[in-house]
């Protein structure tokens, strides 16, 4: 290390990010068409009965057909998510912050945090359905159950990892356990934190559509199982696609959050 | 070093070096159930520049931390203008460096260089903060790097950060822990000379922990040898060379064979040794 400033402006970086992203997303993008292409063969081919699987024509054809129903399950399933997401966010942080705040009752809780993520998720949806009925909340609390604990996971390791001589100093000025935590360790945690929000997101739409499975009547969960019922896969495939888009949609939004929230971060600065 | 004995107010006899700003008697450290520093009596008279120079495990990183008091030495006393280091802390007498410069990335240098001052000192504003980051690192000669964060600056630069982040404490002593150790050479002799002309400027006592006899001969006027098992001071060797010094003073003549001197003392200092 030289003692010269370091120039690295965002913005170019930026711009030959975007020249390096599409030419690396070249080649996923020549095998997916390759496989619909593949795909649509094989089943015209050995004339694959539709309902086993259906050709991508008719996925698309169902999802043109029932697009009405499908947008509006699909609003549906994206509330769910945001909703969930938001309150798995808020209450990962609340335990996080108590864990590291108050150290008698982050000894008595962290355990029983990680007992709890043993428990298998899925098997509480109709206990939450039994509970709190066919609504929206049976779905917000079991995105929450699933989609809390890396948000708090992420976030301790963040605020346990800053540097024990920045801890000296902050000790030496008498700053109190408030002022570190709020001043230090909170915004040391955040490239952590905004990590675990991401893998928070995905687990939000497991959450929502394991959910719906288990008691709705509406969203792209309940599309899914009603159309199953009906032997109508073309609309299953249909409403899977959607709910794939929904969770490219909320990953990438989890991303934006992160270069707004922390450009500083580390993973941004490496040119 | 002058000792006199005088009479108190309260008729008791009391060692008073009136010039030291900070005398260490009799310290001892263990840690882990071993002696790490074994009865140190070490002066620091006020305004004057001292090394503590030593090989790996001699504990001079310790006896720096127990004179900032993060460590509570086992045995003896330390006092800074006649308090305890804690009490010198809180009332911002002591600045610290460290050999990582740890930045808090998410704020850039101006805020950096104020944020220990802010949390010492609640009743000053933002803008008065502000002003007193700007002016010091205008002094550590940063002066136009004020909005970049710690990753738009190099190494160098971010220690210059840091240094400016203790000088705003307007502390009496600089305590800092081999500050220069994770740079290269030529930044290093740079960083030395600029911390030479800040102490000339300000009229800091200094009190720096390094491993490069070069660096402790450039700097210091008094520097303190310490030996291992147990970390003890075996040799204190006074610096003549006058200052103002520049780089130019390596090769003098005289620093060349103070620079045999340490370097003797250095090799007889890792020797382990019993009681000294």
């Amino acid at each position: 290390m030289s003692d010269q400033p370091v120039t690295n402006v965002p913005d170019s970086r930026l711009g030959s990010s975007w020249v390096a992203a599409t030419g690396s997303w070249l080649p996923a993008v020549i095998l997916l068409l390759a496989t619909i292409v593949v795909w649509e063969a094989v089943v015209r081919i050995f004339a694959i009965s539709a309902f086993i699987i259906p050709a991508p024509s008719e996925i698309a054809q169902s999802l043109v057909a029932q697009w009405a129903t499908l947008m509006q399950a699909t609003l549906v399933t994206a509330g769910e998510i945001l909703f969930g997401f938001l309150v798995s966010v808020v209450v990962g942080v609340a335990i996080a912050l108590v864990i590291v705040r108050f150290d008698w009752l982050g000894r008595a809780l962290y355990p029983l945090v990680v007992l709890f993520q043993n428990v298998p998720k899925v098997a509480l949806a109709p206990i939450f359905i039994l509970w709190f009925g066919y609504g929206l909340a049976p779905k917000i609390g079991l995105i929450l159950v699933i989609a809390f604990f890396p948000v708090t996971l992420s976030m301790l390791a963040g605020m346990q990892s800053v540097d024990r001589s920045l801890l000296s100093l902050m000790n030496s000025v008498g700053a109190s356990p408030t002022q570190i935590l709020f001043r230090i360790r909170v915004p040391h945690s955040l490239p952590n934190l905004m990590a675990g929000t991401k893998i928070a997101a995905t687990l939000s739409v497991i959450g929502a559509i394991v959910g719906e499975f288990a008691g709705a009547s509406d969203g792209l969960g309940y599309v899914i199982q009603f159309a199953s019922t009906q032997l109508d896969t073309a609309l299953v495939f249909a409403a899977l696609l959607l709910v794939s888009v929904l969770g490219i949609a909320f990953y990438y939004a989890a991303e934006i959050l992160e270069r707004i929230v922390v450009p500083w971060a580390p993973k941004f600065s490496q040119a | 070093m002058r000792v006199e004995t005088i009479r108190a107010a309260g008729g008791r006899p009391a060692h008073i070096r009136h010039d030291d700003l900070i005398s260490a008697k009799g310290v001892s450290v263990v840690m882990a159930r071993q002696l790490v520093l074994q009865n140190i009596d070490l002066s620091v008279p006020k305004g004057s520049f001292v090394s503590l120079i030593g090989p790996s495990g001699c504990g001079k990183s310790t006896l720096l931390k127990v004179l900032a008091g993060l460590v509570n030495p086992t045995s003896g006393s330390v006092s800074i203008a006649g308090l305890s280091p804690v009490e010198a802390a809180r009332k911002r007498m002591i600045g610290l460096v460290f050999q990582d410069a740890n930045l808090l990335p998410w704020k850039n240098a101006v805020d950096n260089a104020s944020m220990l001052l802010g949390i010492a000192d609640k009743s000053l504003s933002r803008t008065d903060l502000r002003a007193r980051g700007q002016e010091m690192l205008e002094l550590v000669g940063l002066g136009d790097s004020a909005h970049k964060r710690p990753n738009e600056l190099s190494g160098g630069m971010r220690q210059r950060v840091a240094i400016a982040r203790a000088l705003a404490l307007d502390p009496a002593v600089l305590l800092m822990d081999e500050p220069f150790g994770a740079l290269d050479a030529i930044t290093r002799d740079s960083m030395g000379q600029s911390l030479l002309e800040i102490w000339q400027r300000t009229g800091k006592t200094i009190v720096l922990v390094t491993h490069s006899i070069d660096e402790a001969i450039h700097l210091s006027r008094h520097v303190h040898v310490l030996g291992i098992k147990p970390g003890r001071i075996t040799e204190s060797l006074d610096i003549g060379l006058p200052y103002p010094r520049d780089l130019s003073v390596t090769e003098d003549p005289e620093f060349v064979r103070l620079v045999v001197q340490l370097r003797t003392m250095l090799r007889a200092s890792h020797q382990p040794g019993g009681a000294s």
